[in-house]
């Protein structure tokens, strides 16, 4: 079959009313989660994964998929009208978005994150389509050898990319392989770590893991002070923006969509750091850099479309390889594993049903976000005016249901909670909670491939060098530890902390 | 931030040498046959080298002026309520059940930012019990009874 007709076969299953009704409510959640400052797109799909239990994989997945593409949306509104973004990719549309709200602009402001989100999220899912097939069949040839060496890189680039220092990132990142050890061995079931209690025998679970760090560190954080959260006060009117609107911004939404899709595929790339990048090139590039931070609609344009991209680009690497690239594909590769699917280069092979839905699903959701956005901003504005101390309480509820409700387990509740509590006091102490959680899936399957590549070996290390693309790897990792060869990185991870303090 | 890092990398350092001998008695097995303790040893090894690092930047740093105004007690006291309601909660929502918990845990959360009437947070609280309920339960979800039985 080729692309066109997988393409169709994709329609054929996404149209069906279950699939259509499920991707309906995930991108309108994740608007919700988007606008609704308190809970990330990762904690909102750890919190809606026990609903997708009774549904089929293809819906759960689709809906998952649909509240993370859909957050990228919607955390504009609130970054435009009251500076508060809803989620940290939408942190810098903040600079331009709030300025033109201030000049009586936000219509056109809203309108521009809208369109360029569905540009860039549309065009994302095409360079998806085309490289994930290929990839996935490039790691068929992967052995423990190549999947350990890309582990390693992996995680590697993960505490390169993410916010905070790059000392404390790695330490996290080896907590998290640390977590991934808790329960029986892999190859001689012996308990590790369970300090005799049953339920650690399965290990750590994802759900109270990633809730914990994300959803109730979250809102621990934002009761400590009520954000006071003032809507300028604006008139809502012109949302469509105007051909000179266009004309300024449609270098930088095109410009925001590779950039967003080549970073989206990088290890903790995703998302915060596509919208940054764009951002900052554009500044570079722009003929009125100056107008930045007063109210350039390209400064609303660039990062908006990057992080839509973004999320299209974050699937590839978790549907080729099994390798999620930031804790949202986290919480899909742990949908995916309790739906009873593997991820990884056998996967489009094996499930094509659900890939080409899933494929097909971004499309329409897309489609569904842009109608939902533009006319129902109203609405959003209106949520907006919920108080938080009514909003953490309902947060906490739906969190303490979510981590219940998996393994009907009060244990699950507590470690969540234990999970939180260690989420709040990383935030605290200026830990970054994401190389974490990505080493802590990684873990056990960097933990195989190592065991199984040194018996073959015999027990000698050089396997990991001698055979090409591990070498290869490896060789970027120990680059990338040596760390000087990306020195453009390091100049983005500086801007994003100069516009932290 | 050199306090809390002073403070943080010692909590790092203590706790992989404590899972370093938790991964001794495991057994490390050999380099060809790695056994059960193999990589959390190694592991633990290298997060215990860069907690040092990390205590030796943290001496070497100055100090910041400090900008921010220290946070009072009450915001503290405000998230350890809240933690420890939420630890209570799970503890007890087996034997109370879901409803019965739910409604207490929920009137506290409601009422602890303001802690003004308690009318608002009753109704809001048992609103919230009753619908999550509800919908959970249709969506398949099964809550503990408890000794009520509801």
């Amino acid at each position: 079959m080729g692309v066109f007709d997988s393409f169709l076969f994709g329609f054929q299953v996404v149209l069906d009313p279950t699939n259509l009704l499920f991707c309906f409510i995930g991108v309108l959640i994740g608007t919700l989660v988007g606008v609704l400052p308190g809970i990330g797109p990762a904690g909102a799909m750890g919190l809606l994964l026990p609903a997708t239990f009774s549904a089929s994989p293809t819906a759960g997945i689709i809906m998952l998929a649909g509240i993370y593409y859909g957050a990228m949306y919607g955390g504009s509104t609130t970054s435009i009208l009251i500076k508060i973004p809803g989620e940290a990719a939408s942190v810098v549309t903040c600079l331009d978005g709030y300025q033109m709200a201030r000049q009586g602009r936000a219509g056109p402001a809203l309108g521009i994150a809208a369109f360029g989100s569905f540009i860039g999220g549309t065009l994302s899912i095409i360079g998806l389509m085309l490289i994930a097939h290929p990839l996935a069949r490039v790691a068929l040839n992967f052995g423990p050898p190549e999947y350990f060496a890309l582990i390693c890189t992996g995680l590697i680039t993960v505490t390169y990319l993410t916010q905070g220092s790059v000392l404390k990132s790695l330490m996290m990142a080896l907590v998290g392989i640390l977590i991934g050890n808790v329960g029986l061995d892999l190859v001689n079931a012996l308990p590790r770590f369970t300090f005799g209690i049953t339920e650690l025998e399965d290990g750590v679970g994802i759900v109270p893991l990633v809730m914990g760090l994300f959803g109730i560190s979250e809102v621990l954080i934002n009761i400590e002070e009520e954000a006071r959260r003032e809507l300028f006060p604006t008139r809502l009117t012109h949302l469509y923006p105007s051909l000179k609107d266009w004309a300024e911004s449609i270098g930088a939404i095109l410009r925001g969509s590779v950039i967003g899709f080549f970073l989206g595929i990088l290890p903790g790339g995703g998302a915060v750091l596509s919208s940054f990048v764009s951002y900052a090139i554009e500044r570079k590039v722009s003929k009125n850099p100056e107008r930045f931070g007063q109210g350039a609609i390209a400064g609303v344009a660039a990062p908006e479309t990057a992080n839509n991209a973004a999320a299209g680009g974050s699937l590839i690497p978790l549907l080729s390889l099994g390798i999620p690239a930031n804790p949202a594909m986290a919480m899909l590769f742990a949908a995916l594993i309790i739906h009873g699917i593997q991820p990884g280069p056998f996967f489009i092979k094996n499930n094509p049903q659900l890939f080409w839905g899933l494929v097909a699903s971004m499309y329409l959701g897309n489609g569904l976000l842009l109608l939902l956005n533009l006319p129902l901003i109203g609405i959003w504005v209106k949520l907006l005016k919920v108080p938080y101390r009514i909003l953490f309480p309902l947060i906490l509820l739906f969190c303490l249901i979510g981590a219940y409700s998996v393994n009907n387990s009060p244990f699950d509740v507590s470690l969540m909670i234990l999970c939180g509590a260690l989420g709040y006091l990383m935030k605290k102490f200026g830990y970054d909670a994401a190389p974490l959680i990505l080493a802590f899936l990684l873990g056990p399957i960097l933990e195989q491939a190592l065991r199984q590549s040194l018996r073959i070996s015999g027990g000698s290390f050089f396997i990991f060098i001698s055979r090409p693309i591990s070498g290869i790897t490896l060789g970027i990792a120990f680059l990338l530890l040596l760390s000087n060869i990306l020195p453009f990185l390091k100049k983005r991870r500086r801007v994003y902390e100069e516009f932290k303090e | 931030m050199r306090g809390l890092d002073l403070i943080s990398s010692l909590f790092w350092l203590v706790l992989s040498l404590l899972v370093m001998g938790q991964a001794w008695h495991l057994g490390i097995g050999s380099v060809q046959k790695p056994g059960a303790g193999f990589i959390a040893f190694g592991t633990s090894a290298l997060l215990a080298i860069l907690s040092l690092a990390l205590f030796l930047q943290a001496r070497r740093k100055k100090e910041a002026v400090k900008t921010a105004a220290p946070r009072g007690w009450a915001v503290w006291q405000r998230v350890g309520l809240v933690l420890g309601a939420l630890f209570l909660y799970s503890k007890l929502m087996t034997v109370g059940g879901y409803l019965v918990s739910t409604f207490c845990l929920m009137t506290f959360l409601f009422w602890i930012v303001e802690r003004k009437k308690l009318v608002w947070p009753l109704i809001s609280s048992l609103a919230a019990t009753v619908l999550t309920y509800y919908l959970f339960s249709r969506l398949g979800c099964s809550f503990p009874p408890g000794l009520f039985d509801f």
